[in-house]
């Protein structure tokens, strides 16, 4: 294992692994994911209690539902493999009901009635913003599965990590060398009036203008608009590719309308799976949508040749090779999600065998997390090779683009890790335990 | 120890609204709202089906201004069926039953698991009970007076220790207690937190049974449950809804609603507690709009979290009473003037408390539609719940872990359906809500052309109802 870290790391950019080793205090403090067994110290039957705090109800609902099944499912498997040293992987799943200040309240029951010696599996940006001061004042690692800047932004604090699920800031830019020089240099971008909307704007524009593309309009859609077509005649007749992250209800309303607008025959489309995440792509009124481009963070449909995991992974969360539940074809999985709590759960597990037998458990965990760079892919860790920067405690991965192709999303580009990078924003090494 | 965490709780509220101002500056989540089944909905016909649902209930006002009153007259015409004399102590028995199986509920409310959707207590409350037997009762009768945790338990004791109520409660009380305890479980269900955190839910089930024991040893059971108790009194007037309907030993046989018409004039009390639940149940959906979000100025794809919004849901709640309130006195007001101030008119209080009656098949049918979509999802957590009744892991009945499915919000064809039944039970709550009424007004009014012209104004707002009740299953939501 410590030749694939060596390998893995020959191939990503020398100055993230400088900063890296710097945040290491030096080259001996590598690890890697799988492959750093840790010492194992005064080991006991107690199990890791472990908190999941999860969008059982709210807005997050349809998420949460899919981060229970897949955190379940990486628990059995952990604890059928003899869990953590020995102890099992307890979870304690409470609802944060997508709500920030449940979220805190959450946080401290793991914190203070449950005696949980982590937490994780948090989506949304606002529950984790909220949750994590609490984490913080609580001395609680705090795991994140949520894409949101908000870790590597430095606003939290040392007890945050994102470690298995790359930022939006990260997938966003990645996408434009691809959109350059593949589908277009003159792009327009139709995106919702608010934040979300915002940082794609704005980190897609910075992207693709390094790139050498032309950025022609972008045209904001108020949130509470559900109807579309008349911001259509505002996309300039010269756009090459249409940059589309509508979200909300009226998400196949819009690619309806779109595709009523141009029958067929105007730019080519790019978007995010998260417009139509859980949606099957063969539903009535997206059609249109054939031929067209998707950033998916890991790809809902089985690929030929293409992450050697993917079919046990799938497998062991109970998903067909279309991303849909085994059990229903209709019930389609939040797939480009939900790969990140099976391998954070996973992380977990290596980090507190790393840390097991410590007299502050908790602080070794982190410890332990940020000095792990590189995370190889295994079944462990489905979606692919990553790399983890200890200082921002976010982690770096590819990102896949898929085409819409007779029905399903095929591969069409795997990026490198290299274009999701940017600068650090902040060194939590540097912040008191 | 309090004080501490008190300063904690402190320290962390200022840290939220610090970060959250940073979270604006900086960013948001990848995800707000991903697509769902309101995706569908909004992909359908809702207008074109709409207006059929209005046009069905128009056309019930219709028919019944062109027939015969001898006709219309008959509608609700019932037919005795022979007695059937049910043993009390079996009711007894039944309700100390479920005392025993809500102490089992309370006891995995608190030491089950976490999660509310495989906790047997939220399930159990928020599906089964709110769901299924709430719209039990409007087809098979009143059995809350049989199931309810109270009377048994109460009779038990009562007859043991000679009780005697120790504080008799004044005519003048009335049902008024009622009013604010069934506000008081519409802020619980709409504007908290965590409804469903089975801790809380628990507490909350818990101390609202506890106050209603201890109101009926205080006041007296029957004089209590009449009075103060909001489900005994929803659940009466929603299972006059049923076709059969069984009261002292005899059984009567009609159409959906017979009773209702036949009912006695409510108290003014009475009167305003079925406006307040017809009110409470149409904001529960209102509150979810874009409508109602942008009105209070929150963006329909940011939605917050209920904490967020708390102080602007409990005024939502009092608004909605308060609009539908004067709304209908007014309608009321106008009833009586058109139908002419003869010597024998009623008073705008009777017609009042009379014509309230009507609104129940509307909370009744908006009821079932509002909560079809969670009950189809649902009820399968509680089939798992079942299957593993003690949390011990088991799964008793096979399921597997992969038995919870929400694909039929994933087709436009099965959404249709869905989208359609919805439409159903909200025509189906207009119509009988307009027969209901029409019914009543000729007991009001002798003369049929009094009766008529009395219809006209609640027969507008009834259609304007159906209108708005069809507009909020159709409209965009944003929670």
């Amino acid at each position: 294992m410590k030749k694939d870290s060596t390998k893995l790391l020959s191939g990503v950019s020398r100055r993230l692994a400088l900063k890296s080793i710097g945040a290491l205090g030096g080259a001996a403090a590598f690890s890697s994911i799988p492959g750093f067994t840790g010492m194992v110290h005064g080991q006991t039957d107690e199990p890791f209690r472990l908190g999941f705090q999860v969008h059982r109800t709210g807005i997050g609902a349809a998420y949460g539902r899919w981060y229970e099944r897949t955190t379940n499912a990486a628990v059995a498997r952990i604890n059928s493999q003899g869990g953590i040293d020995g102890r099992p992987i307890e979870i304690i799943a409470e609802d944060d009901g997508t709500d920030p200040k449940r979220g805190a309240e959450v946080v401290e029951k793991f914190a203070t009635q449950h005696n949980c010696d982590a937490a994780f599996g948090t989506l949304f940006s606002h529950v984790v913003i909220g949750s994590a001061p609490r984490a913080g004042e609580l001395k609680l690692p705090y795991l994140v599965v949520s894409e949101g800047h908000h870790v590597a932004s430095g606003i939290l604090n040392r007890y945050t990590l994102q470690p298995c699920i790359t930022d939006v800031k990260s997938q966003v830019q990645a996408m434009a060398p691809y959109v350059h020089d593949n589908l277009g240099k003159k792009v327009t971008m139709i995106y919702p009036d608010f934040a979300f909307g915002h940082d794609h704007r704005d980190y897609f524009s910075e992207a693709f203008a390094r790139r050498g593309g032309t950025i022609l309009e972008q045209i904001a859609i108020p949130p509470a608009e559900t109807a579309f077509t008349r911001y259509f005649p505002k996309i300039p007749r010269d756009t090459e590719v249409l940059y589309h992250v509508m979200v909300g209800p009226a998400v196949l309303t819009f690619v309806k309308e779109l595709g009523e607008f141009f029958g067929g025959s105007g730019p080519a489309l790019f978007g995010f799976i998260d417009s139509l995440e859980a949606v099957d792509i063969n539903s009535p009124g997206l059609e249109f949508l054939d031929g067209s481009y998707f950033w998916e963070g890991m790809p809902r449909y089985q690929q030929q040749g293409m992450l050697a995991y993917d079919a046990e992974y799938r497998d062991a969360v109970g998903v067909d090779a279309n991303g849909a539940s085994v059990s229903d074809a209709r019930d389609v999985s939040t797939y480009a999600h939900m790969f990140g709590c099976w391998e954070t759960l996973h992380f977990i597990r290596d980090i507190v065998s790393r840390a097991q037998g410590s007299s502050n458990m908790k602080q070794a965990m982190i410890e332990a997390a940020e000095s792990v760079t590189d995370i190889t892919e295994s079944i462990e860790h489905p979606q692919g090779n990553k790399l983890f920067n200890g200082k921002t405690h976010q982690v770096f991965g590819h990102q896949y683009i898929t085409r819409v192709n007779g029905g399903r999303l095929d591969a069409v580009h795997t990026t490198s890790i290299e274009d999701t990078f940017y600068p650090d924003e902040v060194d939590y090494t540097q912040q008191e335990f | 120890m309090v004080t501490a965490r008190r300063a904690s709780g402190y320290q962390t509220t200022a840290y939220i609204c610090l970060m959250s101002w940073f979270a604006v500056l900086a960013m948001h989540s990848p995800a707000w709202a991903h697509a769902s089944e309101q995706t569908f909905v909004l992909l359908l016909p809702t207008s074109v089906y709409n207006s059929v649902g209005l046009g069905i209930v128009v056309l019930t006002v219709f028919m019944l201004v062109v027939l015969p009153r001898q006709i219309s007259g008959t509608l609700f015409v019932s037919c005795g069926l022979s007695p059937w004399q049910l043993d009390e102590r079996l009711r007894t028995a039944v309700s100390c039953g479920s005392l025993i199986l809500l102490l089992y509920l309370l006891f995995v409310g608190i030491t089950g698991k976490r999660d509310p959707l495989t906790n047997m207590l939220p399930v159990f409350i928020w599906t089964v009970w709110w769901i299924v037997i709430f719209a039990l009762h409007g087809l098979a009768g009143n059995f809350w007076s049989w199931i309810n945790p109270w009377t048994g338990p109460y009779l038990v004791i009562s007859k043991t220790f000679g009780l005697r109520p120790l504080l008799p409660l004044s005519d003048r009380v009335s049902s008024w207690p009622a009013l604010p305890a069934y506000i008081a479980f519409a802020i619980f269900i709409l504007a908290d937190i965590a409804p469903d955190d089975p801790d809380r839910l628990a507490g909350f089930v818990a101390g609202y049974c506890l106050y209603t024991f201890v109101a009926m040893i205080l006041f007296g059971g029957e004089r209590w449950l009449a009075s103060g108790e909001c489900f005994t009194l929803l659940f009466r007037y929603v299972s006059l809804l049923a076709p059969l309907q069984i009261r002292a030993g005899s059984r009567r046989l009609g159409l959906p609603g017979w009773a209702l018409s036949k009912h006695p004039p409510l108290t003014v009390s009475q009167a305003a507690f079925v406006l307040c639940a017809l009110a409470s149940s149409s904001f529960d959906g209102l509150n979810e709009t874009f409508w109602w979000l942008t009105t209070i100025g929150v963006n329909p794809l940011e939605f917050p979290g209920r904490s967020a919004i708390f102080a602007q849901t409990v005024l939502g709640i009092f608004a909605a009473v308060l609009l539908l309130t004067v709304v209908f006195t007014l309608c009321v007001m106008l009833t009586v003037r058109f139908a002419g101030n003869v010597s024998d008119s009623p008073t705008v209080q009777l017609t009042f408390n009379h014509l309230a009656l009507s609104l129940l098949p509307i909370a009744f049918g908006y009821h079932l539609a509002h909560f079809f979509p969670t009950f189809l999802v649902n009820i399968q957590y509680f089939a798992v719940a079942l299957s593993d009744p003690l949390a011990t892991g088991a799964d008793y009945f096979g399921l597997g872990s992969h038995f919870v499915t929400t694909g039929f919000f994933n087709t436009l064809g099965s959404v249709r359906l869905i989208w359609l039944a919805q439409c159903a039970f909200i025509v189906f709550g207009h119509v009988l809500a307009v027969l209901v009424c029409h019914d009543i007004l000729q007991q009001l009014f002798a003369s049929t052309r009094r009766a008529l012209l009395a219809h006209v104004p609640l027969a507008i707002l009834m259609i304007l109802y159906t209108s708005f009740s069809l507009w909020l299953l159709a409209a965009p939501r944003g929670v």
